[in-house]
């Protein structure tokens, strides 16, 4: 691998295991790691990969929950851990310009001083990158008024499979022809790989306020959701953890939630202080009408930190209490959340599972945590099933199968369920209409036999337990 | 010119499959509202797609077909006290389709965003007779390719928009107009930048040269237009702290809207030039400007009228939006030759809209 050097790469088998797996329950080891430092790089190692046939896959920090990132059939993964640099940063025009390496909450970090802010927030946001948020079109609970990654990206540089470059969009908008950036962001590193993105930064707000509501019924929590959304108040984050959750979170962090509460929903309110002073009275109102026990402000910037730790470690504190979970990530109409929580109950019972509840309640983005002992036979099957099960309701309900986290290798049999043929067999042109070898991450997004990898990879080793 | 007005997404479907396996240039569209549509020899509206098919208030979401009329679109979304703040030019006459497919939007796309913001789901039909979905009608969804993201802003060059799903915004309590005047571009600017970084969050900023003012009736004066909008409170606060403007009533911006359409019926031999810009450089497209010109100041979408043919300022990244002739977009870059490839792939033929997007695609 002459082109990044000796340390530029990694292949002794013990190294790889370190990258065979991402955030989700799939894994499969690449043939050899590298860490290109610049985009000419990566075009280089894409035109070498090609040459020998070989497929490839980008990797930021392998926190992906969809199994986005496994090399399902080996090869090269191209890791952009050494493109880490924030290359410019643009308050004037509201911009910042990054390698795709960069942490998401490092960008927030640079230009907090100055009073501006990048929205996207992804509970991962400590560990993730932006070319990963980019490649998942990733949310968090503030993307509920500011948008998702889509939302916040106005150009990209890409490397082609086949070794090109380009770049699309910039920092003016409506620029003229077919939204490009659009199209590849979310599209999972299957079409491209994103070696610059140009992101909308934002102005901070003048007052931030915490809200904290405790339920005694999870039914009741879950009906506040839709009468903020039904009265039209709006907040900037509305997030649901429920009784199970919390304890496992509280007993990790101690951010001060009630160890007793049937569920409680953090909600934030930002803006000019005479918008969300009244905020808070409307959305105290509501709380009440839905019956909460107990409704709490945040007294001051340390409160409400703690309050967001507890949300934002919640996984950490699962993996506490049971080294196996598994997240699911999918979307219901905000009408329908009470109804889909009730159905994660009955899911759970009938698979003699735990699962537990944590998720973007304000856009209808649940994720249950199915909670299950790999070492007990069946158990991930059974977990895998539950989850289904889930995300067929979802369907069912209007909704859909991902919100955030990508359909990746975990999903892709349920994209039949929610997309109708012709849907995937337009997905399935486009990928092949930017890599018609099928070397970029083969193996992802679409159902078996509708995607390209069949026909071409070697065929797969059987999916190893966790 | 033959016109056919499908009324089903598969009938709509059926009519480009037809019209591509005769090998006929389709002229597509809703309401053919704004000019500068290409001639064909098929011509097929969505006029007859114009109902709404599911409107969940309580989701804030709504499913509408394209042919819907922008109008009554948002007097449906005004009884609910929702709206979908595209405030597109031609606003009276046309679709919602056309709307999107023109990617219009403007003044308060600063606080709400625009069609690619709003939209959360669609299906579209192409030419080899399929329907094709895209996202669907939940607020977040990143399930297969966003494929939506291509038909906004494509004039109609790749396939057809039958549906179409948006989020929906709940209407604020109120909303004032200020008007802040300079002498100079320069000092207008500088209050622009001086908003920009102070806490206020407008919805709409929007400045406008001398000329650009006299014709929406104001005083012919560099003229930052800012609107606020939420609560009695909040209100006040605004006219507390832009104390050095002047309020003015509301009507002004149906009038700022509609610009484009009130050039162009005033001056039938007029041009409407895009220019994209950064904000610091919202003031570049006003130098080498002769006549109206008006800018999202606050986002860096400018458009210049000018009564007859002009030769485009270089160095600048501009589109002639609407004019007799259209003239394509100057610089195209290294994401031309994909552009192509994607419409090459929907439509080998080049039979959709041909040249309808800026002369290029
Ligand atoms: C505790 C925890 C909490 C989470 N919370 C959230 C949340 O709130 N919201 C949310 O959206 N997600 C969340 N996630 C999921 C995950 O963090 C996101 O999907 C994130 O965007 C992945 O970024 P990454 O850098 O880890 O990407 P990886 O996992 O390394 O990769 C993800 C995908 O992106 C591709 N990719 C990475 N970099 C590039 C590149 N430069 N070019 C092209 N393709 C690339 C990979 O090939 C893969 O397909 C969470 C995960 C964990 C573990």
């Amino acid at each position: 691998m002459g082109v990044v050097g000796p340390n530029g790469f990694l292949d002794q088998p013990h190294d790889l295991t370190l990258y065979e797996y991402d955030g989700g329950v799939d894994k499969h080891k690449p043939d050899i790691v590298v860490f290109p430092r610049s985009t000419e790089e990566v075009a280089a190692i894409v035109k070498i990969a090609n040459q020998h046939n070989l497929p490839f896959v980008g990797r930021g920090a392998g926190t992906g929950l969809s199994g986005g990132v496994i090399p399902r059939a080996g090869g090269v993964m191209i890791s952009f851990a050494k493109m880490n640099r924030i290359l410019e940063i643009d308050l004037m025009n509201e911009r910042c310009v990054v390698q795709p390496g960069v942490v998401n909450l490092d960008v927030t970090l640079a230009v907090q001083g100055e009073k501006y802010f990048y929205a996207p927030d992804p509970s991962s946001q400590r560990a993730c990158t932006i070319g990963g948020n980019v490649a998942e079109n990733a949310g968090g609970p503030h993307t509920l008024a500011y948008g998702v990654t889509t939302n916040h990206v106005m150009a990209l540089e890409l490397v082609l499979p086949d070794g090109s470059i380009i770049e699309t969009g910039g920092k003016e908008p409506d620029l003229p022809g077919y939204d490009l950036v659009g199209l590849f962001t979310g599209s999972e590193g299957t079409m491209a790989l994103v070696t610059k993105i140009t992101l909308r930064l934002m102005r901070a707000p003048e007052m931030v306020k915490t809200l904290l509501a405790i339920y005694d019924s999870t039914e009741d929590c879950g009906a506040t959701v839709a009468e903020i959304t039904a009265r039209a108040i709006t907040p900037v984050a509305v997030e649901m953890l429920d009784g199970p959750m919390l304890r496992m979170v509280e007993e990790a962090t101690h951010a001060g939630y009630p160890m007793d509460a049937a569920a409680v929903l953090l909600i934030e309110l930002e803006g000019l202080k005479e918008a969300v002073e009244e905020q808070v009275e409307q959305i105290r109102e509501v709380c009440q009408s839905c019956r909460a026990r107990e409704f709490r402000v945040a007294k001051s910037a340390e409160e409400r930190d703690l309050l967001w730790k507890g949300r934002k470690n919640a996984f950490g504190a699962v993996g506490r209490m049971s080294p196996f979970y598994y997240v699911q990530d999918g979307v219901v109409p905000r009408t329908q959340i009470a109804g889909t929580l009730k159905k994660i109950g009955e899911v759970a019972d009938k698979y003699g599972l735990s699962i537990s509840n944590i998720f973007h309640a304000g856009d209808g983005n649940m994720h249950p945590i199915i909670l299950f002992n790999a070492r007990i036979p069946g158990q991930l099957e059974a977990a895998q099933h539950a989850g289904e099960d889930i995300l067929e309701h979802c369907i069912s309900v209007g909704g859909s199968i991902t919100g955030e986290h990508g359909v990746g290798m975990e999903k892709m049999e349920l994209m039949s369920k929610q997309f109708p043929p012709e849907t995937l067999d337009m997905i399935a042109k486009f990928k092949n209409l930017f890599d018609p070898q099928c070397r970029l991450n083969p193996g992802k997004l679409l159902p078996t036999g509708r995607g390209c990898m069949e026909i071409r990879q070697r065929p797969l080793t059987e999916k190893t337990a966790v | 010119m033959s016109e056919l007005c499908p009324a089903t997404a598969a009938e709509l479907a059926q009519a480009l499959a037809d019209a591509a396996s005769r090998n006929q240039k389709i002229r597509l569209g809703g309401n053919f509202s704004k000019p500068g549509t290409t001639a064909g020899d098929v011509s097929i509206s969505t006029r007859a797609l114009n109902r709404v098919l599911t409107f969940e208030p309580k989701d804030l979401t709504i499913s509408v077909e394209a042919g819907l009329p922008y109008a009554e679109l948002t007097q449906l979304l005004n009884r609910h006290q929702m709206m979908i703040p595209l405030d597109p030019p031609w606003s009276a006459q046309a679709t919602i389709g056309g709307v999107v497919a023109a990617n219009h939007s403007g003044p308060r796309r600063r606080l709400y965003g625009s069609a690619r913001d709003l939209v959360i789901g669609m299906t579209f039909a192409t030419l080899d007779g399929q329907v094709i979905q895209s996202g669907g009608m939940v607020v977040k969804n990143v399930a297969g390719l966003d494929m939506a993201k291509l038909m906004i802003g494509s004039y109609g060059t790749l396939a057809a928009m039958a549906t179409i799903n948006f989020k929906l915004i709940p209407k604020p309590a109120g909303s004032r107009t200020f008007c802040l005047t300079a002498p100079t571009l320069e000092a207008a600017m500088q209050k622009r930048d001086e908003i920009l970084r102070g806490v206020l969050q407008p919805v709409a900023l929007d400045l406008l040269n001398p000329e650009a003012a006299e014709l929406v009736g104001l005083p012919a004066q560099w003229s930052l237009l800012l609107q606020a909008a939420g609560n009695a409170a909040l209100l006040d606060r605004y006219s507390r702290e832009l104390s050095a403007g002047q309020m003015i009533g509301e009507e002004v911006w149906p009038r700022v809207q509609e610009f484009t359409p009130m050039f162009l019926a005033a001056h039938p031999q007029g041009r409407v030039a895009r220019f994209s810009t950064t904000l610091t450089d919202v003031s570049e497209p006003y130098r080498v400007w002769r006549g109206p010109m008006i800018a999202r100041a606050a986002t860096g979408v400018l458009y210049g009228y000018s009564e007859r043919p002009l030769s485009l300022p270089a160095g600048l990244k501009m589109v002639i939006e609407y004019g007799e002739a259209l003239m394509p977009w100057a610089q195209t870059g290294s994401d031309y030759s994909a552009m192509k490839r994607v419409k090459q792939m929907l439509d080998p033929k080049g039979l959709l809209n041909p040249g309808r997007l800026y002369a290029r695609l």
